[in-house]
């Protein structure tokens, strides 16, 4: 069996760990496959050796301490850590391999999700279903009040059977009432139900899964169910909702551990776990316990919290009272004072648009000192709303927008551009009537003038002027033609790579190594 | 004759994308063992290495072996023709100085050829040794992706130093500066996640942070990246693809000439 059922099982523990990054600890894996859990071990540790590389290990460890030399202790150890908790046993203690998953998972929590959500399964199984739980088939305790079945043999005696049959009709029946759906996707309604769709939507995917793989072997005849059910009498149907709550509490305390998502729903949770506590089975019912206690403390906190919260504000608000009870008019002072919030609110809310404002002006005055008047001008003019916009008002606007210093070359740059910025000036600027334009020329000293004058209706009769400067511009000297292009070029391209490069390529080349001196040509 | 076909054609865009801002004409070398190419940047700062095994394709033929130079934004071009998740056939005869890109819809209701002129492209293949790293830093691609933008809004260097307590990325500008530290992590919800730091010594370096930004353009490829790094050695920024190969981008470091740059 060994060889044909490790060929089995190797791809789906591989798809399972490696694909759908579940963990897979030798419980699971001895209850999924219904092996033993010794040859689970097994299996497990010849897997890790083949994949060492791609998953990592938990190992468990048993044996006596040497701290305490009384004591019989397990550790679980990762991989990282064995060593260093081999120290803490005394000379041999035995190592086997505990689960296998893709990573060290964060929360802890997960390395037992998996068994647990299996377990419940197993048990929520109808009661003529025998299943490895319930007839203890691989259990290794043998003792007088532990029950075991192999191949339809009773092994031991005086079980508490009956009890724990009840006990899983009860949950069961919970889960079957209130869903009306087969008993595996528990999970599914519960997280709905809960409001924890976030943190069980992370694990649904393992835990159906596992629902899914128990299903498979699961054979569920409803009727048997109902008989169940109606077997369970008064106290049950009252119990009906509840008891489904409660099943989702368990789950609730599976993923106990992500606590921050789950609170909203923990109040719930609380009161389900009470009754739910009765319906537990044995494992679960240590789960449960736990649960409640996570549950318990966790809703402490919470209530501190909200008390804390609601007595900062409340106590504010008294003492506000206390402060101007001298005061006739107290609820005047209250209001005024408790409703700070609404003052900032309504503060901001008129200060923004004077910041905005502000901002409007200040943006050109630190841009540029020349878009400024320019700017300031179309401001000016903006109510005003004229439809033709000319072929120089879409210059003035499309310099404005870059934001940088108006020469000549700009002009001529723009001129040729003049189409393609039509659009653009057409939704962000109205034109005016009466608008500035922006003349920059070369005076008698040799140095750049710029100048704005006002331009009328009749624009026509400034345009030679504008051609006339173009002319200079493609008069001057070449250097500064140069700069004037590089300057376009930078402020054209608002990426910041093209502002950069230019700046610093200089420097850049003196510290940059060079590829080819790390790596000769073939 | 050169046939290879792609079931997962989004992937070669991803690989295009990745590349064309670092590189504008590179040689495309088949070989019977896959699909390369290795092109450095105009700078000779930068280089690219990309790999596609030719167990990767649902169906590889190469003859014999082909170089073919292509003009990487008009490979681009053509490939933004293709759907997510079209098929895509690259065929070429032996001597031809033309390419074929067939993209057939999944359901196979389409059917585009593409056909590009290829071009002549003399370029000097390096010859790269394996080299031992002083430390490789595995992490999330999308953190390093966001770590070099953000870095690059400040400074334009950034300087990579690898102790056993982690990765700290740090970089001054004008402004002010800046220091990303990430710490080795292995305990995660996926191993995608997880930062994973080996190192045999310390190791610190200084980097072109334009280049790196370029680097991360291939972040779709791969949910990690590992980066390599060794004093008197180029950064290998590593992004496995799929089953199939990798891409790995080098850069050269930048020549610390004052000690006291360094932390």
């Amino acid at each position: 069996m060994a060889a044909d059922g490790a060929l089995e099982i190797f791809p789906q523990i591989q798809a399972l760990v490696l694909d759908k990054l579940q963990v897979v600890s030798y419980k699971w894996l001895s209850r999924n496959f219904s092996v033993s859990s010794n040859y689970a071990k097994r299996l497990l540790r010849e897997f890790a050796e083949k994949h060492c590389n791609e998953l990592e290990v938990i190992y468990t460890l048993s044996g006596w301490l040497k701290s305490e030399p009384q004591a019989y202790c397990v550790k679980l150890a990762s991989t990282y850590k064995l060593e260093e908790v081999k120290q803490v046993f005394k000379d041999n203690c035995s190592v086997q391999v505990y689960s296998v998953q893709a990573c060290i998972p964060s929360d802890l929590a997960v390395i037992w999700n998996a068994e647990f959500v299996q377990a419940e399964e197993l048990f929520n199984q109808p009661l003529t279903e025998g299943n490895c739980l319930r007839d203890n088939r691989f259990c290794g305790v043998s003792n007088s009040f532990v029950k075991r079945i192999v191949d339809g043999k009773h092994v031991g005696a005086a079980a508490p059977w009956p009890m724990n049959g009840k006990r899983v009709a009860i949950e069961s029946k919970g889960i079957s009432t209130v869903k009306g759906q087969p008993i595996q996707h528990p999970q599914q309604g519960s997280g709905a139900k809960n409001g924890m769709q976030s943190s069980i939507a992370v694990s649904s995917d393992n835990s159906e899964k596992v629902a899914l793989d128990a299903a498979s072997k699961v054979t569920k005849p409803p009727l048997i169910k109902e008989s169940v059910s109606g077997g369970n009498t008064g106290k049950n149907k009252g119990q009906n909702v509840k008891s489904s709550s409660g099943t989702t509490s368990s789950l609730a305390s599976l993923w106990g551990n992500a606590s921050a998502k789950s609170k909203p729903a923990a109040p719930a949770a609380e009161t389900a776990i009470d009754t739910s506590i009765a319906a537990a089975t044995a494992e679960a019912q240590i789960c449960a316990h736990e649960a409640l206690d996570a549950a318990n403390s966790e809703d402490e906190d919470h209530h501190n919290n909200h008390k804390r919260e609601r007595n900062s504000v409340s106590g504010r608000k008294r003492r506000v009272f206390l402060d101007f009870s001298d005061d006739d008019d107290e609820e005047e002072n209250v209001t005024s004072l408790s409703s700070p919030d609404v003052f900032k609110g309504k503060h901001a809310a008129e200060s923004l648009p004077k910041t905005e404002s502000l901002l409007d002006r200040s943006k050109p005055n630190t841009a540029e000192p020349k878009g400024d008047r320019l700017s300031d001008g179309l401001d000016s003019t903006k109510g005003k709303n004229s439809s033709l916009p000319s072929d120089a008002d879409e210059r003035i606007a499309s310099i404005t927008m870059g934001g940088i210093s108006l020469k000549k070359k700009t002009n001529s740059y723009n001129q040729g551009d003049t189409d393609k910025n039509n659009k653009d000036v057409a939704t962000t600027s109205t034109s005016p009537k009466r608008r500035k334009v922006l003349k920059t020329r070369i005076d008698d000293r040799g140095r750049e003038v710029t100048e704005v004058i006002w331009e009328g209706e009749t624009a026509d009769s400034n345009m030679p002027e504008k051609n006339i400067s173009v002319n200079d511009s493609a008069n001057r000297p070449p250097v500064a033609n140069k700069a004037q292009a590089a300057g376009i070029a930078a402020s054209t391209n608002p990426g910041k790579g093209g502002n950069k490069k230019p700046g610093k390529g200089g420097l850049k080349d003196a510290k940059q190594g060079n590829i080819l001196s790390f790596f000769k040509r073939v | 004759m050169l046939e290879l076909r792609l079931v997962q054609g989004s992937l070669l865009k991803k690989v295009l994308e990745s590349i064309r801002e670092l590189v504008t004409d590179a040689n495309f070398d088949c070989s019977a063992t896959g699909f390369s190419l290795q092109a450095m940047d105009s700078s000779h700062v930068a280089l690219v290495a990309l790999l596609l095994r030719s167990e990767g394709f649902e169906h590889y033929r190469c003859d014999r072996n082909l170089s073919m130079g292509m003009n990487l934004n008009n490979v681009s071009k053509m490939l933004r023709c293709a759907g997510n998740d079209d098929i895509i056939t690259v065929k070429a005869d032996d001597g031809s100085d033309t390419v074929t890109f067939m993209f057939e819809s999944p359901n196979q209701d389409k059917i585009a050829d593409f056909e590009m002129k290829l071009m002549d492209i003399d370029s000097e293949h390096l010859g790269i040794p394996d080299a031992e790293y002083q430390a490789i830093v595995r992490m999330p691609s999308s953190e390093f992706a966001r770590i070099c933008k953000d870095l690059s809004s400040i400074g334009d260097t950034v300087i990579i130093s690898v102790t056993k307590e982690g990765v700290k990325f740090s970089t001054a500008g004008d402004i002010g500066t800046a220091n990303i530290v990430c710490r080795q992590n292995k305990t995660v919800d996926k191993p995608e996640e997880a930062t994973i730091i080996e190192m045999q010594e310390p190791v610190s370096l200084t980097f072109a942070l334009r280049y790196l930004n370029s680097f991360t353009k291939a972040t779709p490829l791969s949910e990690t990246v590992a980066i390599s790094l060794s004093s008197d050695l180029p950064v290998v920024v590593e992004y496995k693809i799929a089953e199939m190969g990798y891409i790995r981008f080098y850069l050269a470091p930048k020549i610390e000439e004052d000690d006291d740059m360094k932390p």
